[in-house]
């Protein structure tokens, strides 16, 4: 009798147990979760989620401007806006600060964080708040033909030169306005000037937050300087006061209307160079960003998947970050115009003469700095709206070059005691 | 009084400039949207299309389905009508209830605080979203209805009732008493009086509120995008996702619009001819 | 006899005063649940928040008194934006009310296809704001937009001109496209009004021999009276609340700013929860205090009941 018990718990147990075995693999099978990503996103992410994991994915994109005010208003109120989600590098201050989401340095190897360079934009205080899956940086991006059918044979590589082909390549009568350029009180303009302001060889504020842009010799003055004369030159476009950087790329560079793209995205060029979505495919280029001196520099603008701490699903949340930040994944979605963070993945595309404009890319990469040295402060979207709408206004002439500068500093100096 | 030519031409006139107003705009967003994009720039305009394409349409009802993030089109859309005409249907017909009994109440019954209380929930019309959503959404958390069908209801009826209880007290207000005092000589009582004598002369009024009413709620963008992520999204906040903001393609948001104009269009269609039979029962001759 | 009639009127009328008073706060009651749930009481959190610093970024909430409002005082960008935010009601209320009443009027004299006129009138207010503010966006589109190309046609130099580039233009852009979608309204509560005045008032003014412009200022308007102090409050609110034309058209840019943007940008962008919440505040107070001005000018004959 007892042998009858005792082999039929056993049974039991075993009957309990072996499914779990089997399931070994796929531990977190049978879960759902919520992930929130900017649109567009190729087609199958959440399929091909759930066939490796098993976890069941809910995708919602968003346009990139609506999730930050989604993301904030779930916070404040104490839920998940989702169990991942979007984390742009703008906005690690801020969030650091209010201390939203989880960090995850316990459960992302330290592999991985040594082969994605821009993951120290997302490590605030020591804490890794994201793992950056697309490395937006900044290239500059020329249509080739254009320059070539103007005569110009060399790339040029400082902002005089630039200035010059420009003027040449308007002269010739190919574009009308050859220079790409976004002056709306958006992000893009805000980044364009920062590059600007690179270029001309200087940075935003020296490691104290003092303002390094107010006298009329400092870079960023220059560079606001040099907006207005592009456009006073006719080489912008007026309209330009009102177009976002994705506007300019989508409907003025890719149908051919605009030479070059100062301050360019590079994962932009599957995009350009697809006959589908472009009317000038095979005929853009990326090249190293001309600055005063010569020598070239960028800064990084990357976006980081993150899972905000009220999250119920936190294993599985991070399981999917893992996926998506896979080296696999990311040579996958490379098609889909998203640029790997993994250098790994980056070299491998390359070496494989997948990565177009190879070569520059990972040249450029290489020089690419954050660009705040003690991480993004938690007034930089203030900062940034203070900075485009100064641009906006001096471009529509209702402010001097002077009075923007100032009230950018202004507007700094208010952000940073309030 | 036969109208003169003068007053018959300005009247005229006045029409034709009235339509122009409020229908140009809508045609031409109708006549891009069937418009190949590379007609766009095309000088000196054509008010008519030159050419006719469906391709914008396609494109939005998720024939190119790479492009719209991989989620099936239709079904979202499908979703989002039926979540769009639910709401906006429940908070109308709870809205002008609601407002036809208490505008009743506040004009010919007298109980205390009766004046405060009306310019209380009157007064709230100046209240702008933003100062109560924060806190609204976290009592709708705590109430467990965000994303729900009564959640977001409640909340357009909370929006839209100050102006239907306005309207609505101004029609009671105007209806002559005298109707109701001889009802009420011959043993009427007040609710017999409301339902059978007074609500029936009141149809301009309540149409006119139940219009508004619908129509504001369908409208609705800012409360539906917080209250409303998923499963309860309606039209409005569907739409700018698929012409997403990075890629402003006038073909394929014209497309968009032109779909947002038609259940509305329908609606003022179908429900003017109650607006309109109504008001010719009481009409002026 | 007719004394025993009265008195026993009166005493009904005195039993059914009291039963009056039961009725009404029931009919009332379902509105004042939901508003005092969804209105009153989120409002009141809102105003005690206000005098608090809520700041995700920063821990605590300590209670800091008028220091949100005090600081409103010395934000320029927030003057700015309250000068934009002015202007617009000006427009918006002058235009919507006049044209209002006049289409209200126009409407009215119309006996075939009324139903047809109405249904287009009203079109632009039924189409979501988000739509209206796309579709506008298009017709002033400086490359291929309609209002650029009809300017051309009839010889106007105004190719490719950017509209939102000079403050003044850019304003009445987009104040144009605020009215288009609001007009209706006016219309619409207006109509309604003129529609319940009972005709034998024009009939006695027609044989006394008055004229059509006598009989509109003598009968109609007055008696549409308090129409149209609805419609204009609303008009008035609505253009303080101003916000999805301005931010579709123009973002961010100060020059054409209302209060609702600097809000949103203060609360969202910002993360100065409690400052965005005083302002709301202030705005929603700045805006009942014009609406009530012109309702105390419309209504100042009309006694509450």
């Amino acid at each position: 009798m007892r042998a009858l018990i005792l082999s039929t718990v056993a049974l039991a147990t075993l009957a309990v147990a072996a499914p779990a075995l089997a399931d070994d693999a796929k531990p977190l099978a049978g879960k759902s979760i919520t992930v929130l990503l900017p649109s567009p996103q190729a087609p199958n992410i959440a399929a091909d989620f759930e066939k490796d994991t098993g976890i069941h994915v809910d995708l919602q994109t968003l346009s990139w401007d609506d999730i930050r005010p989604k993301l904030v208003t779930a916070l404040i109120a104490g839920t998940a806006p989702a169990d991942v989600t979007e984390f742009d590098w703008s906005w690690t201050g801020q969030f650091a600060a209010a201390d939203w989401y989880l960090p995850l340095n316990d459960v992302i190897d330290k592999d991985t964080v040594a082969d994605i360079g821009v993951a120290k934009i997302f490590t605030v205080n020591g804490n890794l708040l994201g793992v950056p899956y697309t490395n937006d940086f900044r290239v500059m991006l020329v249509n080739k033909k254009h320059f070539a059918d103007a005569g110009i044979t060399k790339m040029p590589t400082t902002l005089d030169e630039l200035v010059a082909d420009a003027k040449q390549i308007k002269a010739k009568g190919i574009t009308q306005y050859p220079i790409g350029l976004p002056l709306s009180p958006t992000e893009g303009a805000s980044t364009s000037w920062y590059l600007l302001t690179k270029a001309e060889g200087g940075d935003l504020f020296d490691k104290d937050w003092k303002p390094l842009f107010l006298t009329p010799d400092s870079a960023g003055y220059k560079a606001m300087a040099l907006e207005l004369q592009l456009l006073k030159d006719g080489l912008v476009d007026p309209a330009s006061t009102g177009l976002k950087d994705s506007q300019i790329n989508d409907n003025y560079f890719a149908k051919g209307l605009v030479s070059i793209m100062i301050s360019g995205e590079p994962g932009r060029l599957g995009q350009f160079n697809d006959p589908k979505q472009s009317q000038v495919a095979g005929q853009v280029a990326a090249i190293l960003v001309p600055t005063a001196s010569g020598q070239t520099r960028s800064y990084g603008l990357p976006e980081a998947l993150g899972v905000p701490r009220v999250s119920q699903n936190q294993d599985a949340a991070i399981a999917f970050v893992k996926w998506f930040t896979s080296k696999h994944f990311q040579i996958e979605n490379y098609a889909n115009g998203v640029l790997p963070t993994r250098t790994s993945a980056l070299d491998e595309l390359n070496k494989a003469g997948k990565l177009a404009s190879g070569d520059v890319l990972v040249a450029q990469s290489k020089t690419v700095e954050p660009l705040f040295e003690q991480g993004t402060p938690t007034w930089y979207p203030q900062f940034s709206s203070a900075v485009n709408t100064a641009i906006n206004a001096v471009a529509k002439g209702q402010i001097t070059v002077d009075q923007a500068m100032k009230n950018i500093a202004d507007a700094t100096q208010k952000a940073m005691t309030q | 009084m036969k109208p003169s030519l003068a007053y018959r031409l300005t009247i005229w006139i006045g029409v034709v400039l009235l339509l122009v107003w409020s229908l140009g705009p809508v045609y031409w967003t109708v006549a891009s949207a069937v418009t190949p994009s590379a007609d766009f720039s095309i000088r000196p305009i054509h008010f008519f299309p030159q050419n006719f394409t469906l391709d914008h349409f396609e494109r939005l009802l998720g024939i190119n389905v790479d492009r719209i993030g991989g989620v099936e089109v239709w079904k979202q859309f499908r979703g989002a009508l039926f979540n769009s005409i639910v709401t906006a249907l429940a908070a109308t017909i709870l809205c002008v209830a609601m407002s036809a009994l208490g505008g009743y109440a506040f004009t010919r019954l007298d109980f205390p605080g009766r004046r405060v209380l009306f310019i209380a929930v009157v007064a709230t019309l100046a209240i702008p979203g933003y100062a109560v959503l924060i806190p609204l959404y976290r009592l709708m958390i705590g109430a467990h209805m965000v994303d729900t069908y009564l959640g977001v209801t409640l909340i357009y009826i909370s929006a839209f009732l100050p102006l239907s209880l306005w309207l609505m007290r101004s029609v009671f207000e105007s209806l002559p008493v005298s109707l109701e005092e001889a009802a009420q000589i011959d043993g009427a009582g007040r609710l017999y009086i409301f339902f059978r004598i007074v609500l029936p002369l009141v149809g301009p009024g309540l149409t006119a509120a139940a219009i508004l009413t619908f129509l504001g709620a369908w409208g609705q963008y800012l409360v539906p995008l917080i209250f409303s992520p998923t499963v309860t999204k309606p039209l409005t906040v569907l739409i700018p996702e698929f012409a997403t903001k990075n890629f402003i393609d006038y073909g394929l948001i014209t497309a968009a619009g032109s779909i947002a104009i038609v259940i509305p269009a329908l609606v003022v269609i179908f429900l003017n001819r109650y607006l309109v039979t109504g008001l010719l029962a009481g009409s002026v001759k | 006899m007719t004394a025993v009639a009265f008195q026993g009127t009166d005493a009904r009328r005195r039993a059914a005063g009291n039963g009056d008073a039961l009725l009404g706060v029931l009919m009332v009651a379902p509105i004042v649940v939901t508003m005092v749930a969804l209105v009153f009481f989120p409002l009141a959190q809102t105003v005690w928040d206000s005098l608090h610093r809520i700041n995700p970024m920063e821990p605590g909430t300590p209670f800091i008194g008028a220091a949100n409002y005090t600081n409103m005082l010395s934000d320029a960008q927030l003057g700015q934006s309250w000068v934009n935010t002015f202007i617009y009601v000006a427009i918006a209320v002058s235009v919507e009310t006049i044209v209002g009443v006049l289409g209200a009027a126009l409407i009215n004299q119309v006996r075939r296809g009324r139903q047809w006129l109405l249904a287009a009138v009203v079109l632009p207010w039924a189409l979501p704001g988000v739509v209206n503010a796309v579709i506008w966006m298009w017709i002033y589109q400086p490359g291929a937009g309609l209002l650029n190309g009809i300017l051309t046609v009839f010889g106007l130099p105004f190719e490719n001109h950017v509209w939102f580039n000079d403050r003044t233009s850019a304003l009445i852009a987009v104040s144009v496209v605020h009215i288009w979608r609001m007009l209706p309204l006016t219309i619409v509560v207006v109509l309604a009004a003129m529609q319940s005045i009972p005709g034998h008032l024009y009939e006695a003014a027609r044989i006394d021999g008055a004229s059509r412009p006598q009989m509109f200022f003598a009968i109609t308007l007055p008696l549409v009276r308090g129409a149209i102090a609805v419609a204009m409050t609303n008009a008035t609110v609505a253009a303080f609340n101003l916000f999805d034309e301005a931010w579709v058209l123009a973002g961010a840019s100060l020059d054409t700013r209302p209060v609702l943007t600097q809000i949103y940008l203060e609360t969202f962008q910002n993360l100065h929860f409690s400052y965005g919440m005083a302002l709301s505040l202030v705005v929603t107070i700045v805006s009942l205090l014009v609406s009530l001005v012109f309702v105390w000018r419309v209504y100042h004959t009309t006694r509450f009941e």
